[in-house]
Parts: C-alpha cells; sequence; structure tokens
C-alpha cells in the first residue's frame, strides 16, 4: 500500500513537471516569434536608413504618428531610426540571452521528468514482482 | 563457403524505423512547403514591385489623370490626379520622404533587388531541404524494403610490408625506415603545434637576424622553387611567408650550436626541394604523410651519395621546424651515426 502511495506521490510530481516543460516550451517558442519579429523589424530599419542617407538634405521626410504625418528633420529621422535600430539590436541581444537561459532550463527540466519516469517504472517493477 | 564471421548485420529499419523516417521526411515536407509560401509570397511583392514601377514611369507622361477615387470600401466618385510628378514614397517604420517619379522608381528598383536577394536565399534554402527530403524518403523505403547494413571492421596490414617493396635494394635499412616514418609523423604533428607558438615568437626573434644570411637562404630558396616549378604551390597554401621568415631567423640562431647541421640542411635543399611541398601537406593531411614518407627516402638514395642516407630527415626537419629545440635535433644526429656504422 505504502509504494502505490509513493508511486502516485512521483505521479503527481512527473505530471507538474511535464505542466512547466510545456509552460516553457510555449515561453521559448514565444521567445522565438518576438525575435522573429525584431529581425524584420531591424532589417527594415536598415533599409529605411540606407533609403534615407540616400535621399538629399533638403528632402521632405514625413513620419507618419497615428493618422497625421508629421514633417520632419532629415538630421532628425536619421538619429530616429540609427536609435531605433540600436534599440532592435540591443532587444535582440537581450532576448537571444533569455532565450538560452529558458532551453537550458528546458534542458534542466526534461533530464528531471526523465529519472522521474525511470524511478515510477523501477517501483512499478518493483510492485509486479512483489 | 562461409568464411568466419569478420563484421556485423544490421538491418537498416532497426537503424531508422520506417514510421520514424517517414515521419521526419513529413516533418521536411511541411517547413519545405512553408518555405514554399513565403517564395510565393516574395514573387508577389516582386510582381507589384515591378507593376508600381511601370506604373510610376507612366504617370508624369501627362499633366492630369481622370481615375476613380476609391471612398470607403465600396464606394468610388470620379477624380482627377494631378501632381503627377510628386510621390510621397513609403520608407518603412512610418517614415515618408517627397519624391519625384524617377527618384521614386530609383528607390523601388533598389527595393526590388533586396527582394530578389531574398528570393534568392529562399531557394537556395527550399534546395537543401529538398535534398534532405529526398534522403529521408530514401532512407525509408531503404528501411521499407529490408536493406541490410554490413559493417566490417578494417583490419589494418602491417605497413613494414609497404616499405619492404619500395626499399628492396636497401633491405638494412627497413625497420630504420619504418621508424622513421613514425618518427616523421609524429614530428609532423609537432610541429603543426609548434607554428603556431611559433609566430608569437617571431617578433622577438626576428630582431637579431643578420640581413646576409636571411637573404641567401631566402635567394636560394626561391631559385630552386621556380627551378622545381613549385613555388606556385607554396604560395597556395598561403602559410608559406611566415614560415620562411622563422627559418631564416631560426637558422642565424642556431648556426652556433650546429653547424654542420646547418650545412647539411642548406646544401640537401637543392636536391631536395621537391620534397619540401610534400612535407608541406603531409601537415595538412596526415593520412597521406604514411605513403609519402615511404616513397621519398628512396629518391636521394638513388641519385646522391651514400654518405647523405639519414640527412633527409634532419634537412626537413631544419626546413620545416627549426625552432623545435635542439634536443630534437640530436635525435636525427644519433641516427645518422647509427647508420654509418
Amino acid at each position: 500500500m505504502a509504494s502505490s502511495a509513493a508511486t502516485r506521490e512521483l505521479q503527481r510530481d512527473l505530471e507538474n513537471k511535464a505542466n512547466d516543460l510545456s509552460k516553457l516550451q510555449k515561453d521559448i517558442s514565444k521567445n522565438h516569434q518576438i525575435r522573429k519579429k525584431y529581425t524584420i523589424q531591424l532589417g527594415e530599419n536598415e533599409l529605411v536608413l540606407k533609403e534615407l542617407d540616400l535621399l538629399n538634405e533638403d528632402a521632405n521626410v514625413y513620419k507618419l504618428i497615428g493618422p497625421v504625418l508629421v514633417k520632419q528633420d532629415m538630421a532628425e529621422a536619421r538619429a530616429n531610426v540609427k536609435k531605433r535600430i540600436e534599440y532592435i539590436s540591443a532587444e535582440l541581444k537581450r532576448l537571444d540571452s533569455t532565450l538560452q537561459d529558458l532551453e537550458e532550463k528546458q534542458n534542466s527540466k526534461k533530464e528531471t521528468i526523465m529519472k522521474l519516469q525511470q524511478k515510477i517504472q523501477s517501483l512499478q517493477a518493483g510492485k509486479g514482482k512483489a | 563457403m562461409e568464411q568466419p564471421i569478420k563484421g556485423t548485420v544490421t538491418s537498416l529499419s532497426s537503424l531508422f524505423p520506417v514510421e520514424e523516417a517517414q515521419k521526419a521526411s513529413k516533418r521536411v515536407e511541411e517547413t519545405l512547403s512553408e518555405r514554399h509560401k513565403q517564395l510565393n509570397q516574395l514573387q508577389d511583392f516582386t510582381a507589384d514591385n515591378n507593376y508600381l514601377i511601370n506604373l510610376v514611369q507612366r504617370l508624369p507622361d501627362q499633366l492630369h489623370h481622370d481615375i476613380m477615387v476609391p471612398f470607403g470600401k465600396a464606394a468610388f466618385f470620379p477624380g482627377r490626379l494631378i501632381h503627377t510628378n510628386e510621390f510621397l514614397v513609403l520608407l518603412g517604420e512610418g517614415h515618408y520622404a517627397e519624391r519625384t517619379a524617377k527618384q521614386t522608381i530609383e528607390i523601388l528598383s533598389r527595393r526590388g533587388k533586396a527582394l530578389e536577394v531574398q528570393v534568392e536565399s529562399v531557394k537556395a534554402l527550399m534546395q537543401d531541404l529538398k535534398a534532405e527530403a529526398s534522403f529521408f524518403d530514401a532512407t525509408a523505403s531503404e528501411a521499407a524494403e529490408g536493406l541490410v547494413e554490413i559493417r566490417e571492421d578494417y583490419v589494418e596490414e602491417p605497413s613494414p610490408k609497404k616499405a619492404s617493396t619500395i626499399a628492396e635494394d636497401v633491405p638494412r635499412v627497413e625497420d630504420d625506415e619504418y621508424a622513421r616514418i613514425l618518427s616523421r609523423m609524429a614530428e609532423l604533428e609537432k610541429e603543426e603545434e609548434a607554428e603556431i607558438a611559433n609566430r608569437e615568437e617571431l617578433g622577438g626573434a626576428g630582431s637579431d637576424v643578420s640581413s646576409g644570411h636571411v637573404i641567401l637562404e631566402g635567394e636560394m630558396k626561391s631559385s630552386e622553387l621556380k627551378e622545381k616549378g613549385e613555388s606556385s604551390r607554396f604560395q597556395s597554401t598561403g602559410k608559406f611567408p611566415d614560415h620562411w621568415h622563422v627559418e631564416s631567423s631560426k637558422a642565424t640562431s642556431k648556426g652556433n650550436c650546429l653547424p654542420e647541421n646547418l650545412a647539411y640542411g642548406k646544401f640537401n635543399l637543392t636536391e631536395n626541394a621537391p620534397t619540401e611541398p610534400q612535407a608541406k601537406e603531409d601537415v595538412q593531411a596526415p593520412v597521406i604523410a604514411e605513403n609519402k614518407a615511404a616513397g621519398r627516402p628512396i629518391e636521394p638514395r638513388f641519385d646522391s651519395s651514400k654518405a647523405f642516407t639519414g640527412s633527409i630527415i634532419e634537412h626537413t626537419i631544419d626546413v620545416n621546424s627549426r625552432e623545435q629545440s635542439v634536443s630534437r635535433n640530436s635525435k636525427p644526429v644519433s641516427r645518422f651515426k647509427m647508420q654509418r656504422k
């Protein structure tokens, strides 16, 4: 009887761990999506910067803010785009590190789950014999 | 009929279960179709872009165009397009710029080029995926057919045989030669390591080089190399110039302690120049080293005087890894003596 209680305990533990793991995996996939979005934005911003650099100094540049087009200085627009690129790169770096962290966590979780499964199996085998 | 069992026979399906292989191929197919969608989208973009370029090119042809202006989702009303040479171009990220038709076309064509690059990269990716998919498919079908993999350990034949066939007329050197080949392999390995350390060393060592020496050796070598038509091969390795410096600098520093040896090295250079590139290659491909090393000693033995046997290795050490300390040099010298008795 005691052994069955122990296995039940273990099984509950295993379930918890599995839930944690799935949560982690969800986080990771979310992170991946965000990362993808940021990389696309980075590419777009770089294109914008390239085009801005190709424009004449006296060209009219507008920025769409909400529903209105606001006239902007060339230099201002350039600075804005550069800042945006910097921000996005920093963000990408941050995301990378968190992603790595999450993956490590995921691996360790997987390992613990494997161990738990083995334990349960051995317990059940022992019960079968007894 | 059957030989004693040498290897193992495993069916491919036990290594790669059929379902697993099929699953893998399915997954690859999925990603492939995803890529295909992406490619289609990109190609749509390119088509749109080209159409837009055409339109922008045509618009300033007339002062104004009569058009139907979209109003809301369902309605249109007649209107007139004026200022046909003024465009507000979206650069991306909410930035717009006022441009003329010509400038707009420039921007659009740049964008088109970027799109083309993307299309190419996606195509390359798809090709990779296709190869992967075909591989998985092949594995799956092979596993389903019950293909077996036969694995047999390769039993290495004693290499001294090889040496003996080559050096038939000098049988007494046989063992010695084998040992030399082995030692040479070890040397080459060490050499590789030393070469790295060597470059760091180079800065300090280069200062006390007597220029006369360097030039002498450099000239000798380059002329020989040209004669042998090997110079191009050397340069292709890329490492050579570095190496060169090392040798010359070491030559002077060592000239004091081992003058005899050095003389040999230089003397032999003229005869053995063609072996140098081999030595170089050996460093990169140690597997071939054995064959080449076995074939090499025979050459000087025939054409050069007997007194030089055994010096071949010294020479290669000298040339390739002079910095490998005096202690290493002492080894070949003793072998030389051994040969003499």
